[in-house]
């Protein structure tokens, strides 16, 4: 078997290669590195850590109880409503301001400082503000996440909306659209892309407020489970906490890409 | 891209600046004080903090730990980015588990090191080496691609030896994306900065927001947030400087 169509992984054109031996192929070379990495984390810790840190050998036997457990099913799905929430608040709110931004000078010129300085604060310093405000429980962790993912809509949002080419702007000005259903059918439609390259990089930022926040407020969720299993020495059960964690980042990076290159076919890559 | 200062542009800004003061000087003073604090009082309290030497001393000790963490990253992750570059079959090989390591949202993993580690300067420089290390590689491997195979075909052609290919072919083609993947580790080493300073042993920046808040002093709360706030601005302003510096090497590959 060769595999010089897959050879193209490696973003370089097979056309030189000729045959590879399958000892070669991308996907074999990635398992056998995930084999030595697992097997170098395993033996480190055996020789090196206490015996209660985290080995994968451990953490297989313990993943399926964790994740039938009702406790950690119940934290795992408080976390992430919170985020999801946090997020669609985010993308309604950060489209209209970004939209607003973006099109309409004075809005830009009266909001620019703010969006700029809170989009380069780490919302992490906000955190004892918002217990502060919210109480020490969920409001305080949907604040931190809406905090934390507003503001990369609304920079990017604002960029997509002042991006329109003009041409299209005067097409629909010829054949008088008025002013909401240019917004509408033009500009939002042309910002998509950048809309959703802002949506990946809040629902990163998201996870973490999420799980930041209910390391400060003690709530229940995927980072309180895992603060309070390490507390405890169960290290294997709270690294199934992170497993999820890592799979619902990189889940949601998979379905933003997808959903760019299924439904917004004009993307081309950038912004 | 960057609108011209004409003068209705700085009016508007400034008319917009001296609201937002407003607002929270007024906001101050119709809540209870332990929700927000007035801006004069939070100026007063910087005023007095920077009189003191607080602000310096508490400034440079988060700062020792910032850069220790960042640098570290830079210095593991860019030459391990360039390797990846050169040696693709083991940029094939850790592909994936570099792209999973970049998308791990770094905070969960904080706990394990409080409670493997406990307290002291180690683990705090782990948690921002952490938080920076894997943007820095991930953007380097991704220049990695964009070297093309026909300019090492090339150099191998007219006799380049090893090093000089390195110095000739690999870190100039790899270096804006290195920059691209440093911007990022500047906003992110930042954010887990003030982690560790919250959960790990206090210290800097983040002991005074946590200080603040434990003893209802809104004010310095307030005024620490401020300075993280000016830092962060300063250290996006740096980072898009860097980027920008280097963006114009890249090769029209893309």
């Amino acid at each position: 078997m060769t595999a010089v169509g897959t050879a193209l992984a490696a973003g370089q054109p097979a056309a030189g290669n000729g045959t590879r031996p399958w000892y070669a192929a991308p996907l074999a070379l990635q398992l056998a590195a995930g084999v030595v990495l697992l097997g170098a984390w395993e033996i480190g810790v055996r020789m090196l850590a206490p015996a209660y840190v985290a080995r994968p050998s451990r953490v297989v036997v313990v993943f399926l109880r964790v994740l039938s457990d009702a406790q950690f099913l119940a934290a795992a799905a408080a976390t992430l409503r919170a985020v999801l929430e946090g997020l669609l608040l985010s993308i309604m709110l950060g489209t209209v301001i970004g939209l607003a931004m973006g099109r309409v000078v004075a809005v830009e010129r009266g909001l620019r400082y703010y969006v700029n300085s809170l989009f380069a604060t780490p919302m992490v310093a906000i955190l004892p503000l918002m217990s502060l405000w919210f109480g020490y429980d969920g409001d305080a962790r949907l604040a931190t996440v809406v905090f934390a993912a507003l503001f990369s809509v609304v920079v990017n949002t604002c960029d997509g909306a002042r991006a329109v080419p003009n041409d299209y702007l005067e097409v629909a000005h010829s054949f008088r659209a008025r002013g909401w259903r240019t917004l509408l059918d033009v500009v939002l439609p042309a910002s998509l892309p950048y809309l959703l390259a802002g949506v990946r990089l809040a629902a990163g930022r998201a996870l973490v407020a999420a799980v930041v926040a209910e390391f400060f407020v003690s709530i229940p969720g995927l980072g309180y489970y895992i603060l309070f299993n390490s507390r405890t020495f169960k290290h294997s059960e709270a690294f199934v906490a992170v497993i999820v964690l890592v799979a619902v980042g990189v889940g949601f990076d998979a379905l933003i890409n997808w959903i760019t290159r299924r439904y917004l076919p004009w993307a081309r890559r950038g912004g | 891209m960057k609108p011209r200062h004409g003068r209705a542009e700085s009016l508007t800004i400034a008319a917009s600046l001296a609201l937002g003061a407003l607002a929270w000087e007024v906001a101050g003073h119709s809540t209870s004080g332990a929700f927000w604090a007035p801006l004069s009082a939070t100026l007063k309290n910087l005023w007095d903090i920077t009189r003191e030497g607080v602000l310096l001393r508490q400034c440079a000790s988060s700062f020792q730990l910032y850069v220790s963490g960042l640098m570290l990253a830079i210095a593991v992750g860019a030459p391990l980015g360039v390797l990846l570059a050169r040696v693709a079959w083991l940029r094939t090989a850790l592909d994936p588990y570099i792209m999973m390591l970049y998308a791990t949202p770094m905070v969960a993993l904080v706990p394990f090191i409080l409670s493997i580690m406990g307290f002291g300067f180690a683990p705090k420089v782990l948690v921002v080496f952490l938080f920076a290390v894997f943007p820095v590689i991930y953007n380097t491997v991704e220049g990695a691609r964009s070297v093309r195979p026909e300019l090492i075909e090339v150099a191998h052609a007219f006799r380049s030896r090893e090093w000089q290919l390195w110095r000739d072919v690999m870190i100039p083609y790899t270096l804006p994306f290195t920059m691209t993947g440093i911007r990022q580790a500047i906003a992110r080493g930042l954010v887990g900065m003030i982690v560790a300073e919250f959960f790990l042993s206090p210290s800097g920046l983040g002991q005074m927001i946590m200080m603040g808040s434990q003893n209802f002093d809104t004010a310095g709360m307030l005024s620490a947030i401020l300075v993280i706030v000016v830092v962060g601005v300063g250290l996006m302003d740096l980072g898009r400087l860097l980027e920008n510096r280097f963006a114009v090497w890249r090769g029209e590959t893309r």
